[in-house]
């Protein structure tokens, strides 16, 4: 390998590349440096390198071009002969691929004869084969439509040859004697060629350095190295060819920057030189629109830059990419007539027309897709990076940058009347902003207007110092602050209802999910509820992409989360419960990989899950959520286990609490508290014996309370919670030692206020769940004894079991008949809480409050009327309401026959009853 | 006082003519100063053709006698308008008011019919003449022309807005039963999933629908069945909830009123338990106070400030004068209804009372509460009794007995097991038969 660099090292191209060598090597890349390192090497190297045999491959490179050319001349010549389009539209291919390479051995301006001439006798013969036209009537299909699109090609192909051809036609002896003989001697020229190739290598392989060695390295499958080579070399000319400004024109600008573009992808081409050689050029483009297609394909080369899904853009490549966005959209402000656009394929030369062209100039790109490339850079970039470096933060500070880029592109899009584009900006905006609260948007709003300033400076600084000052200079027009309205809110509203009004299906939708989590962190409940309701997002996230219904997770969570917070418990455990059922919470939320004990992942689904992880700084506190979840299951099971203690069809409204709970019964000796799962246990245990100060006690030691910014209010409403909820239990579970209980007691027990207290008990009386009443002057409740006798209760168990029997009967008719029992269905609800006997009365209430929790859980399932989010196409934010309506109204109706449970989430809109 | 009020939530989706009512009323209850209705009055009237009123107001307004120079103008040019109008659609008016023409007419072709009228009297006219009529106040005019432009008219946009038209116009004249047809015509055309293009549209129109029949249905006699009715329906429901919380007012009063209704109404409690947070006055606090929390003292604050929002309620405090004593029937109602709920759902958990706590809480003194329980009592809606010693009301214990419940549980057995026995042999003959 260091052999190879021998040649470089002794060449004059090393200094006039150097500038352009060394900014590569500041970008810190390996290959840079190891290449920089070989190559002093090389320097001092003795002769003794000289004799390498690798050499001698090297050298032969330039003929071996040559050779192949012919060949394919050759090729050519034989496809003609049987009238073959299809290989020649082949061979022609394959000849423009080897002029490129030959153009690059032999650094030569002038394109080979043996091409020329090629091209003439292609020319020829397609004249000849259209003028046939019964020949072209009576061809393949196929070799009608290569001989077509050969026609085209070779038109567009001979354009840039035009001088050459026509000279070549002209004289073609003068330029090489023996193109007018026979095939035959024209092989024989190639193997004269081949022949004396031989001697040349022999003498390479004696050692002799000569000139023709910058040649001769250009082996095109060699190594990394190889092209860090080239390229630099390529720069040398560059610069060469454009050194004195005044010789250089819009063609030949041009036609360089097609010969880069043409390298791009290429396996020999450098990602970081093809930056470097495009940043050049765009500061010597002459029209703005050149330096506007320059530029977007700079920006294509430096997303290029890093291969490969996993790794993230450099950092550096990432900025400079951003200022080289905002470069063009000063570019489209200060030229309006310039458009941008990826439907249609530009003139050759439309970026001709110059600065003060009048019409439309059309340059092809898609500024959308280069802003959403960078968020996902950044965002990749966020992933990847160790969350508790320094880096980290620093990386974060970056995103104002992009905030202003993303500003800017969205301001542009809507003067130029692309709503739909510009509600795609915004989405990006949107999630950028949607899970930081009022502190930390007031943080990122400071840090915006402080480090621009330091930046700005910077960027003057830079710009001074590069190379040549660009032709076309644009002020910079477009701002490069971003405006942040005080409020996060304010500009989550403004950038939403523009999505909403404007954006696709899946824009809208994740504008919604991100509004709905905003409104949530900023405790609204009530209207993130109704937003969730009213888009109906819950019936078609399963049908979204995983990336959604990641946030639509994340928006579930916090959703509970504020319920909790404002303390509606209840929807705050139907939010939650759902993400826990499965024990997959890191995974829901992306957060975190869990290992599965039961079933590997193959690395794919482990990559894959890797990529779409959530940055840190957007995690929501697992433990937070964990506490909320648990406690929420808590405040409702307890006293459901204390109504039911003896039913064994007690409904059970937390399966996750309630396995917990038997695991922590189990242990034999229960330690003090750790996590945050002892610590809701030991807190239930106390609350089942109806010790609410203990409960409580135990729950605030939890630290993860400092997570929260209303912190003492949020435990206030937990303490009063607690306590109404250790009255029921005490209630449910004492009832059958008292026979009349004062209210004073009561009261003085449970450290609540006689009104609370009063009411809390007289719910419990309507509802059924006591069977007691109030006796108002003194104050006391009386509880009735309405526990049946032994006789009654196995009458009522005989009823039931007639009752299933009955049913049994039916089922087994129904199977037999197929059907026909439509009534059974409906009335089984009825005869199943007869049937259930035992608590006769008390059962039936319950089951007519689980209707009424079902219906209002059909709520969400918003019966048959699903109207989509796109329905409210159109629609303002404050009409939005409208779009969906309550159609769980309807619902409701049906409730007993519908099944919520299988639902994503099933929120419960309004209080317990 | 004028917290409570509504006409600035109602008034937006209510005609222009339709608000003068409100405007009315307010004035009359002195809830805001004269001045500021005045105004807001010849605003109003600004955009309509009832120039005169507006000189009017204007003159009581500024204790002026001229008025200013551009409506002056504007009279003039209301009635060159009117009168251009008219002329317009005079040949179509006294073809209609001539029972010969229709000779004109022939029987069997309706497409000539309608043909013939467009081209030789321009019904067009007739709509126009009827919309400026209207503009100028004279609604019955209006409400005549607007009949027979529907009969005529064959564009369905035009005559959804006619019968609009014709409603407000009924309304305005007060005749409610008129009104309510109309009122019924209007609904089926709004339910009517074709003639709108938008959920959204038709929302709106639901919802205008549901302000303008306000009118009609505090004044129609059964106007309170009929506005449970119309709003507790799910589609207006939703509509409500969506986007005029502020009629959940009304629809609470007339459930309050109305003793029917209880199965719908424990649905309507849990709605207004959802909205608490969009809508709330006392009305629905009321509600929420009796069958939510179960706060007493707290239901019987609110009965007294909800006799204050039914007095303040155009709507609701409508007055009746007899003789020379005005009373407002609604309020009467409204608290005898309310004060039922609150004892209903107080001697549901209580087992003993005392008269006098009882009495403080319907807002009665003892004798009245006495009377009042006693009639309870006789006509079988309470299963209670007085205890005269000690002065309290004991309830008799409402358990159902077991045996009862026993044979309730049994008694569709036999049924179930005689209907799956016919199925059986049913099932057998068409088995054998085949």
């Amino acid at each position: 390998m260091a052999s190879r660099f021998w040649t470089q090292g002794g060449s004059d191209s090393e200094e006039e590349s150097s500038d352009y060598e060394d900014d590569v090597e500041n970008e810190g890349v390996e290959t840079t440096t190891q290449t920089a390192g070989s190559r002093y090497l090389q320097a001092n190297a003795s002769d003794s390198d000289d004799s390498d045999g690798q050499k001698r491959v090297v050298r032969s490179a330039k003929d071996k071009r040559f050779e192949e050319m012919a060949a394919t001349v050759d090729q050519m010549k034989n496809a003609m002969k049987i009238n073959d389009w299809v290989s020649l539209q082949e061979s022609f291919d394959k000849i423009n691929k080897q002029l490129d390479k030959v153009m690059r051995v032999t650094e030569a301006e002038k394109v080979p004869t043996l091409y020329i001439k090629a091209l003439v006798m292609l020319e020829d013969f397609l004249n000849q084969a259209m003028a046939n036209k019964e020949a072209k009537k009576k061809m393949s299909s196929s070799n009608a439509k290569a001989l077509n699109s050969m026609k085209q090609k070779l038109k567009k192909n001979n354009k840039q040859y035009e001088d050459l051809i026509n000279k070549y036609r002209e004289n073609p002896e003068s330029e090489e004697v023996k193109d007018e003989d026979e095939e035959s001697e024209e092989e024989e020229e190639d193997e004269d060629e081949e022949f004396e190739e031989d001697p040349d290598n022999i003498r390479a392989g004696s050692g002799s350095d000569n000139d023709d060695d910058d040649d001769g390295e250009e082996a095109e499958d060699t190594n990394d190295s190889g092209w860090v080579r080239q390229t630099g070399r390529r720069d040398k000319s560059i610069d060469k060819q454009f050194k004195n400004p005044s010789e250089i024109t819009w063609e030949n600008v041009n036609k360089k920057f097609k010969e880069v573009v043409a390298a791009r992808g290429r396996k020999g081409t450098g990602r970081f030189e093809q930056v470097e050689q495009l940043t050049f050029l765009m500061k010597v483009a002459k029209t703005p629109a050149q330096k506007l297609e320059i530029l977007f394909s700079l920006i294509s080369a430096q997303f290029d830059v890093n291969p490969g899904l996993s790794g993230h853009m450099p950092i550096n490549v990432w900025k400079k990419c951003v200022v080289n966005m905002l470069i063009v959209l000063d570019i489209l402000t200060q030229y309006p007539n310039i458009v941008v656009n990826d439907m249609v394929e530009p003139d050759e030369n439309e970026t001709q027309k110059a600065a003060d062209y009048n019409g439309t100039i059309r340059v092809w790109g898609n500024l959308v897709a280069f802003v959403e490339r960078i968020d996902v850079e950044f965002f990749k970039s966020l992933q990847s990076i160790d969350p508790h470096t320094r880096e980290y933060v620093e990386r974060l500070r970056d995103e104002p940058m992009f905030l202003v880029l993303a500003q800017d592109v969205q301001e542009y899009l809507e003067q130029a009347g692309e709503f739909k584009a510009a509600s795609k900006v915004a989405l990006r905006r949107v999630e950028l902003i949607y899970y930081k609260p009022q502190e930390v948007y007031d943080a990122m709003r400071k840090l915006a207007e402080q480090t621009d300033e330091g930046d700005d400076g910077e960027k003057a600084i830079e710009e001074e110092s590069r190379g040549p000052s660009a032709f076309i200079s644009v002020p910079e027009l477009v701002p490069r602050k971003p405006t942040f309205p005080e409020n996060s809110r304010t500009m989550m509203d403004m950038l939403v209802s523009l999505i909403y009004k404007y954006g696709d299906e899946r824009t809208k939708a994740r504008a919604m999910l991100c509004d709905i989590y905003h409104h949530a962190l900023l405790d609204e409940f009530s209207t993130a509820r109704d937003l969730l309701l009213m888009s109906h997002l819950q019936d078609n996230v399963q049908q979204m992409d995983v990336l959604s219904q990641i946030l639509f997770n994340r928006a579930m969570a916090q959703l509970g989360l504020c319920a909790f917070r404002v303390g509606l418990v209840a929807e705050g455990h139907s939010c939650l419960s759902e993400l826990y059922s499965g024990g997959k919470v890191k995974e829901l939320l992306a957060q975190g990989i869990s290992q599965s004990r039961y079933h590997e992942k193959t690395p794919e689904q482990e990559r894959l899950e890797r990529r779409r992880q959530m940055p840190y700084h957007m995690h929501i506190n697992l433990e937070l959520l964990e506490a909320v979840h648990l406690i929420c299951a808590m405040l409702l099971e307890v006293p459901n286990m204390a109504a039911n203690t003896h039913g064994a069809k007690s409904k059970v409204i937390s399966k996750t609490f309630r396995r917990l709970l038997e695991v922590s019964e189990r242990q034999t000796f229960t330690g003090p508290p750790e996590n945050v799962r002892d610590h809701v246990m030991a807190a239930t245990r106390a609350l089942t014996k109806g010790d609410f100060q203990k409960a409580f006690d135990v729950i605030n030691s939890l630290d993860v309370w400092r997570l929260l910014r209303n912190r003492e209010s949020v435990l206030e409403m937990l303490k009063a919670k607690i306590k109404e909820e250790a009255l029921r239990t005490y209630l449910f579970t004492f009832t059958s030692s008292y026979d009349s209980l004062s209210l004073d007691q009561l009261t003085k027990m449970f450290d609540l206020s006689e009104v609370q207290t009063h009411s809390i008990v007289s719910k419990m009386m309507i509802n059924e769940e006591l069977h007691a009443s109030w006796d108002q002057p003194t104050h006391c409740i009386i509880f009735h004894d309405v526990e049946h006798s032994r006789l009654q209760a196995l009458a009522f168990q005989l009823t039931e079991k007639l009752s299933i029997l009955a049913e049994s009967n039916e089922r087994a008719m129904e199977s037999r008949t197929g059907g026909g029992l439509d009534l059974s269905l409906r009335r089984r609800d009825q005869d199943y809480a007869a049937g259930t006997g035992a608590m006769g009365g008390k059962w039936q209430d319950n089951l007519s409050y689980n209707q009424g929790r079902q219906g209002r859980s059909g709520f969400t399932g918003g019966g048959g009327r699903s109207l989509a989010l796109g329905q409210a196409g159109g629609y303002s934010r404050g009409q939005l309401r409208g779009s969906g309506g309550y159609s769980g109204r309807a619902a409701a109706a049906r409730g007993s026959q519908m099944d919520g449970s299988n639902r994503m989430v099933s929120l419960n809109k309004g209080v317990r009853v | 006082m004028a917290t409570y009020d509504l006409t600035q939530r109602i008034a937006p989706n209510l005609d222009r003519h339709l608000v003068f009512p409100l405007l009315e009323f307010l004035q009359e209850r002195q809830m805001y100063p004269d001045e500021q209705i005045l105004k807001s009055k010849i605003e109003l009237l600004n955009k309509t053709n009832m120039v005169d009123y507006a000189m009017d107001i204007h003159k009581s307004l500024y204790h002026t006698e001229d008025v200013p120079q551009d409506m002056v103008e504007r009279r003039v040019e209301v009635v060159a308008r009117l009168k251009a109008l008219e002329e317009r659609a005079a040949p179509i008016v006294s073809f209609l008011q001539n029972p010969n023409s229709f000779q004109d007419l022939r029987a069997n072709d309706q497409h000539y019919n309608l043909q013939m009228l467009h081209d030789r009297y321009q019904i067009e006219a007739l709509y126009q003449y009827a919309k400026f009529q209207f503009e100028c106040g004279n609604y019955s005019g209006a409400a005549d022309y607007l009949y027979q432009y529907r009969a005529l008219c064959t564009n369905s946009e035009r005559r959804l807005s006619a019968l609009w038209g014709k409603m407000a116009a009924e309304i305005l004249m007060q005749n409610w039963d008129i009104a309510l047809e109309e009122l019924n015509q209007l609904k089926e055309k709004v339910d009517d999933p074709k003639s709108f293009t938008s959920p959204l549209n038709q929302m709106q129109s639901r919802i205008w629908l549901m302000h303008w029949s306000l009118f009609i249905f505090f004044n129609h006699d059964n106007g309170r069945t009929l506005i449970i009715d119309l709003f507790n329906q799910d589609k207006y429901l939703n509509a409500i909830q969506t986007n005029a919380p502020h009629l959940l007012r009304y629809l609470a009063t007339a459930f309050i009123v109305n003793k029917r209704r209880r199965p719908q109404f424990k649905d309507f409690i849990k709605v207004i338990q959802q909205e608490q947070n969009s809508y709330k006055d006392p009305i629905t606090e009321f509600l929420a106070c009796v069958y939510v929390n179960y706060d007493f003292d707290g239901a019987q604050k609110k009965m007294k400030e909800c006799e204050e929002v039914i007095l303040n309620d155009p709507f609701l405090g409508k007055r009746v004068e007899d003789s020379n004593f005005a009373t407002v029937p609604l309020r009467d109602e409204f608290l005898e209804n309310a004060r039922l709920f609150i004892f209903e759902t107080y001697c549901r958990i209580h087992q003993r009372i005392d008269m006098a706590v009882l009495a403080e809480k319907l807002n009665l003194n003892y004798e009245e509460a006495q009377r009042w329980i006693v009639n309870l009592i006789r006509n079988s809606k309470l299963d209670a009794k007085i205890d005269a010693k000690s002065g309290t009301v004991i309830m008799e214990p409402t358990h159902p007995n077991v045996y009862e419940q026993l044979i309730d549980h049994t008694k569709g057995l036999s049924g179930r097991t005689y209907k799956l026995v016919g199925q059986l042999l049913e099932h057998a003959q068409t088995q054998a038969a085949r």
